[in-house]
C-alpha cells in the first residue's frame, strides 16, 4: 500500500477527512453560470497571505523607533538581499489589495448578492474592507518618512472636527499633542498585532458565512429564477452545478495568477507608482512638505472634507455614506437581483462610482 | 496520438507531473528570495583590525571588546606584552572571565580553566581559546 494512502487512511479513520474534503471540494457544487467575479474572494485571500508573509519578513529588520525607523526601512530596501522585493511586494500589494476589495464589493453590489439571507456576509465583508483601510493607515506611518509623518498628521487631525470630543480623540489617536514616538508605538502595535488578528478572525467568519449560506446564483441568463426566501435557515444548493474542485478551483487559480502577474509587473516596472518622492526623506516635524496628499483610496475623503463649508459636515456626510453602505442589505430589501430590473439601483451605482472617481481626481489635482 | 486512445490514468499522471513541475519551479522562485533575505550577511573576506587604546588595558588586566560581532579579550601580562583571544569558551560557547588573582581565564558555565596563554588548564574545554594576532602602534593596540 503506498505511503500516501496509508497516511490518508490513518487520518480518515480518526477525523473523517475524506468526507470533509468531498463535501467541500468535489461534491461542493457551484451554480452553472458562476462567473470570474466570484474568484475575487480567492484572490483576496492570496493577497492577504502575501501581505502577512512579507509583513513578518519586514518585521525582522524594522525598528519601531523614531530615530531608527527610517534608516531601518532604507537598510531593508537597499542592503538586505531581496529586501527591495519584500518591501515593494508589501507596499504595492497593499494598494492592489484595496483595489481588489473595491472590485469585490462592487461586483457583490452589482449582482445583489448582499441581499437576504447574506446580510451577515456583507457586513463582515464591509468590516474587512474598513480593517484593511485601517491597516493601510497604520502601516503608512511606520517608515517614518516625511510622507508618513505628514499624511498621518493630516489624517489624525481630521478627527478633531468631531464635535465636543474631537481634540481628545486626536490626542488619543496620536498618544500626545503631535505625531511622535507614542504615535509610532501605537500604530506599530495596531498594524502588526491587533488589526491582523481581528482581520484573520473576521476572514474566518466571512468564509463561514459564505459556505454556510451557500454561493448565490449569478442573476444573469434567461433561465434565472429569483431564489425563494425562507423564513428559517436554508442552505442554497445548486444541483447539477459545477464542482468547486477541480473545475472552479482552476478558474480561481487562473485569476489569482493574473493578479500575481499584475503585482509583479507593478513591483518590477512601476514600484514608485504609489510612492511619492516625500517617502524617501526622513520625517522632519518642523518642515511640512508642499502638496502632501493621502493615498489614492483616501483621496475622496480628503477632498470631501475640503468641499464642505465645515469639517463637521464633511465628516458627517462621510459617516452617513459609510453607514449607508454597511446597512445596504437592510435598506435595499427588494428580492430582485437582476441588474436590468433594478434601474434605480444601477443608476445610483454608476453615479456613485463616477462621483468617487471624479472627487478622487479632483483631490489629487487640488 | 488520438485523444481517445490515451488512457485516462496516463493523461492524469501527465497532468500531475506537469503541474507538479510548474509548482516546484514557482516554489523555488518564491523560496529563493526569502532564503536570501533571511540568510545572515556574508562577512568580508579580510576583516578590519580592531583598535583598543593602550590605556584601557592595565598591566595584568584584561579588556573585553567586540571583535566583528564576537566577544574577545586583550591582555597585558607584562608592560608592553599584549595578547588577544576569542572570549568564547571552546566547550559550549559561554564567555570566559579573567581572574586577576590567579592570572587565568575561568568559564563560569562548567568551570573550564584556561591559562593566560589560552591553553586548557582543567575542565571540559576540548581545545585552547582561539588566539588573535596583536600589533601595537603608538598608543593603540591593533587586534586582527
Amino acid at each position: 500500500m503506498p505511503l500516501r494512502k496509508k497516511i490518508m487512511d490513518f487520518i480518515d479513520a480518526r477525523l473523517g477527512m475524506r468526507d470533509i474534503l468531498e463535501q467541500n471540494l468535489t461534491k461542493y457544487l457551484l451554480p452553472k453560470n458562476v462567473n470570474a467575479w466570484y474568484t475575487l474572494g480567492a484572490v483576496l485571500l492570496t493577497l492577504f497571505t502575501i501581505q502577512f508573509v512579507t509583513g513578518i519578513l519586514l518585521l525582522i529588520h524594522y525598528v519601531p523607533d523614531t530615530k531608527e525607523a527610517f534608516q531601518s526601512v532604507q537598510q531593508v530596501t537597499n542592503e538586505v538581499p531581496f529586501g527591495w522585493l519584500i518591501r515593494d511586494l508589501h507596499a504595492v500589494g497593499s494598494n492592489l489589495t484595496v483595489a481588489t476589495l473595491l472590485l469585490h464589493m462592487l461586483s457583490v453590489m452589482f449582482m445583489g448578492s448582499y441581499k437576504r439571507p447574506r446580510e451577515l456576509t456583507w457586513i463582515s465583508g464591509f468590516l474587512l474592507f474598513n480593517l484593511a483601510l485601517g491597516l493601510c493607515l497604520t502601516g503608512y506611518l511606520l517608515p517614518w518618512s516625511q510622507l508618513s509623518f505628514w499624511a498621518t498628521t493630516v489624517a489624525t487631525d481630521a478627527a478633531g472636527a468631531v464635535p465636543v470630543v474631537g481634540d481628545a480623540l486626536v490626542r488619543f489617536m496620536r498618544g500626545g499633542a503631535m505625531v511622535g514616538e507614542e504615535t509610532l508605538g501605537r500604530f506599530f502595535a495596531l498594524h502588526v498585532m491587533v488589526l491582523p488578528l481581528v482581520l484573520g478572525m473576521l476572514i474566518g467568519f466571512h468564509l463561514f458565512c459564505v459556505r454556510r449560506v451557500g454561493i448565490s446564483k449569478p442573476p444573469f441568463g434567461d433561465d434565472y429564477q429569483p431564489p425563494v426566501i425562507h423564513e428559517t435557515f436554508h442552505h442554497e444548493e445548486h444541483p447539477g452545478g459545477i464542482p468547486f474542485f477541480p473545475n472552479y478551483a482552476i478558474k480561481d487559480l487562473a485569476v489569482i495568477c493574473g493578479f500575481l502577474g499584475l503585482l509583479v509587473v507593478m513591483v518590477f516596472f512601476f514600484p514608485n507608482l504609489f510612492i511619492p518622492p516625500t517617502a524617501f526623506e526622513p520625517a522632519d516635524p518642523f518642515t511640512t512638505p508642499e502638496h502632501i496628499k493621502p493615498e489614492w483610496y483616501f483621496l475622496w475623503a480628503y477632498q470631501a472634507l475640503k468641499v464642505f463649508p465645515s469639517e463637521v459636515i464633511g465628516l458627517a456626510v462621510q459617516g452617513a455614506f459609510m453607514t449607508f453602505l454597511a446597512l445596504l442589505p437592510f435598506i435595499d430589501r427588494g428580492e430582485e437581483r437582476r441588474p436590468a430590473r433594478r434601474p434605480i439601483f444601477v443608476a445610483c451605482y454608476v453615479l456613485g462610482i463616477l462621483v468617487f472617481v471624479a472627487i478622487s481626481i479632483w483631490g489629487h489635482y487640488s | 496520438m488520438d485523444r481517445e486512445t490515451v488512457p485516462l490514468a496516463q493523461r492524469r499522471s501527465f497532468l500531475f507531473i506537469i503541474v507538479g513541475a510548474v509548482g516546484v519551479v514557482l516554489g523555488a522562485l518564491t523560496a529563493w528570495p526569502i532564503w536570501k533575505f533571511l540568510a545572515p550577511g556574508k562577512t568580508a573576506g579580510k576583516l578590519e583590525k580592531i583598535s583598543v587604546a593602550r590605556g584601557e588595558v592595565g598591566v595584568g588586566k584584561a579588556h573585553f571588546f567586540n571583535f566583528h560581532g564576537r566577544p574577545a579579550v586583550v591582555l597585558q601580562l607584562k608592560p608592553g606584552d599584549f595578547s588577544a583571544f576569542s572570549a568564547v569558551c571552546t566547550h559550549l560557547g559561554c564567555i570566559v572571565k579573567w581572574v586577576v588573582e590567579k592570572q587565568e581565564f575561568l568559564c563560569p558555565c562548567h568551570a573550564g580553566r584556561y591559562s593566560a596563554e589560552g591553553a586548557v588548564l582543567s575542565g571540559p574545554p576540548p581545545k585552547p581559546l582561539e588566539s588573535l594576532p596583536v600589533a601595537v602602534e603608538g598608543d593603540q593596540v591593533l587586534i586582527g
